[in-house]
């Protein structure tokens, strides 16, 4: 005989669902329990290590490195914001911060000159400068770290890697393959010529020479005729610099 | 970093390219800036008043690089500076510049305080003596040229500072001032 669904029944499959569903609850709660303790244990841990290394952590480039990476094997962003207790332990978010800043300023100020692309090495030289007697070292690594926090502000600064070198963009111009190529061919003179690009790219004098034209309206090349074999030299500031120009805006260290 | 007796030269002055006029305006006018702040420093320091264009300058050419500015490059610099004021062409054919790494009214007022620490309020000095007298030597009168001194005169006559009197010869032009 089919026994029919009765209200005695639907009670009892309500009484039920609620049982398992206290369970659940008791189950998920003492995990995020354990979790919450844990997580405790791991924060005074990591609090304790970074109060411990404080300085280390402030005066020394590679260290901090190293303390980054262990951050972002557990996935913790210690630049995240400026609010976390990370920032307040360590005023490690301030420091990327004014590096930010001064980066930007170097970018800004030596545009002029290069277009708007510089090199990483010539980026701390420069940062170094003007940090001068600032109490903590600048390392490639921790421009890095500061470029990809402007990220948040827009697309405006962008790491373009050439070979072994990195270079720093700060203005919107797009490159496309062939200035890359044509860059990375300047590396090793500074310079290149029509010649040398068809040479050594392969390349029709057409494609050579409007490759050219572009960077030297962005303003990424300088024209030099002043050779004796009377042809026409691309320079590139960006890779050999101009050097230590330190422009004549405001000095913020 | 290359100098030119005591002199610094500044880094560009090492990079080929800057030797050269960049077709491209924004770098042209970077590049401008650039050669009239060298140019301007270098005649401050080294007192020199009149740049030729054709002559042998030691800016216009750097041999370490083996570059050397054209003529329509170290014109254009040239001009860029005479449209500051800072700068004046001396013939039409722009052949010869007169630096004025203090403009003229700057000059007026050095003399101006020239003549009150020597107590000349209502004296009389020839040009010359201006020039190349005891009471200017270690100021920056010594030595200055006669072309921007006379200019620097004759403004402050038009100022009623003072009245320029001509004597027999060139030589004898003096001046009473009346501060």
């Amino acid at each position: 005989m089919r026994r029919r669904p009765g209200i005695g029944g639907l009670q009892n499959a309500a009484a039920a669902r609620d049982q398992y569903r206290q369970l659940g609850e008791n189950v998920a709660k003492l995990r995020t329990d354990l979790m919450k303790e844990q997580l405790d244990t791991f924060r005074s841990q990591l609090e304790d290590f970074a109060r411990k290394h404080k300085n280390d952590i402030r005066k020394n480039p590679a260290f901090r490195s190293q303390f980054h990476e262990m951050c972002s094997k557990v996935g913790v962003d210690p630049l995240a914001s400026n609010k976390g207790f990370w920032a307040e332990l360590l005023g490690i978010g301030d420091f990327y911060y004014e590096l930010g800043v001064q980066i930007v300023d170097v970018c800004l100020a030596t545009r002029p000159l290069n277009g708007g692309l510089i090199s990483l090495e010539e980026l701390c030289k420069l940062l170094g400068q003007r940090r001068k007697g600032a109490r903590e070292a600048v390392s490639q690594d921790d421009c890095l770290r500061a470029i990809s926090k402007l990220k948040v502000l827009g697309n405006g600064f962008e790491v373009i890697s050439l070979g072994k070198k990195k270079l720093i963009r700060s203005v919107p111009t797009e490159l496309n393959k062939d200035h890359n190529e044509i860059l990375e061919l300047a590396q090793g003179q500074g310079f290149v010529t029509v010649d040398e690009v068809q040479r050594r790219l392969c390349w029709s004098s057409g494609r050579a020479t409007d490759a050219l034209e572009t960077l030297l309206e962005e303003g990424l090349a300088m024209i030099d005729d002043g050779h004796m074999d009377g042809r026409r030299r691309y320079w590139f500031p960006c890779i050999s610099s101009v050097s230590s120009y330190t422009g004549t805006s405001t000095d913020t260290s | 970093m290359q100098t030119l007796g005591e002199f610094k030269l500044p880094h560009f002055f090492n990079y080929p390219p800057y030797f050269t006029l960049q077709p491209v305006r924004d770098t042209r006018e970077k590049q401008i800036q650039l050669w009239k702040e060298l140019i301007l420093d270098y005649c401050r320091t080294q007192k020199i008043f009149i740049v030729g264009l054709d002559e042998d300058f030691p800016l216009f050419t750097n041999a370490v690089i083996e570059r050397s500015l054209s003529h329509e490059a170290r014109e254009a610099f040239l001009s860029a500076l005479v449209s500051e004021g800072r700068a004046e062409w001396l013939d039409k054919g722009r052949r010869k510049c007169l630096i004025l790494w203090h403009r003229i009214q700057d000059w007026a007022d050095l003399i101006l305080s020239f003549a009150r620490d020597n107590g000349l309020e209502d004296g009389v000095m020839t040009v010359d003596e201006i020039r190349s007298g005891i009471e200017s030597r270690g100021t920056e009168l010594h030595g200055m040229e006669r072309t921007i001194l006379m200019r620097a005169l004759k403004h402050l006559e038009h100022k009623g500072k003072l009245a320029i009197f001509k004597g027999t010869s060139a030589d004898d032009e003096g001046v009473k001032f009346s501060i």
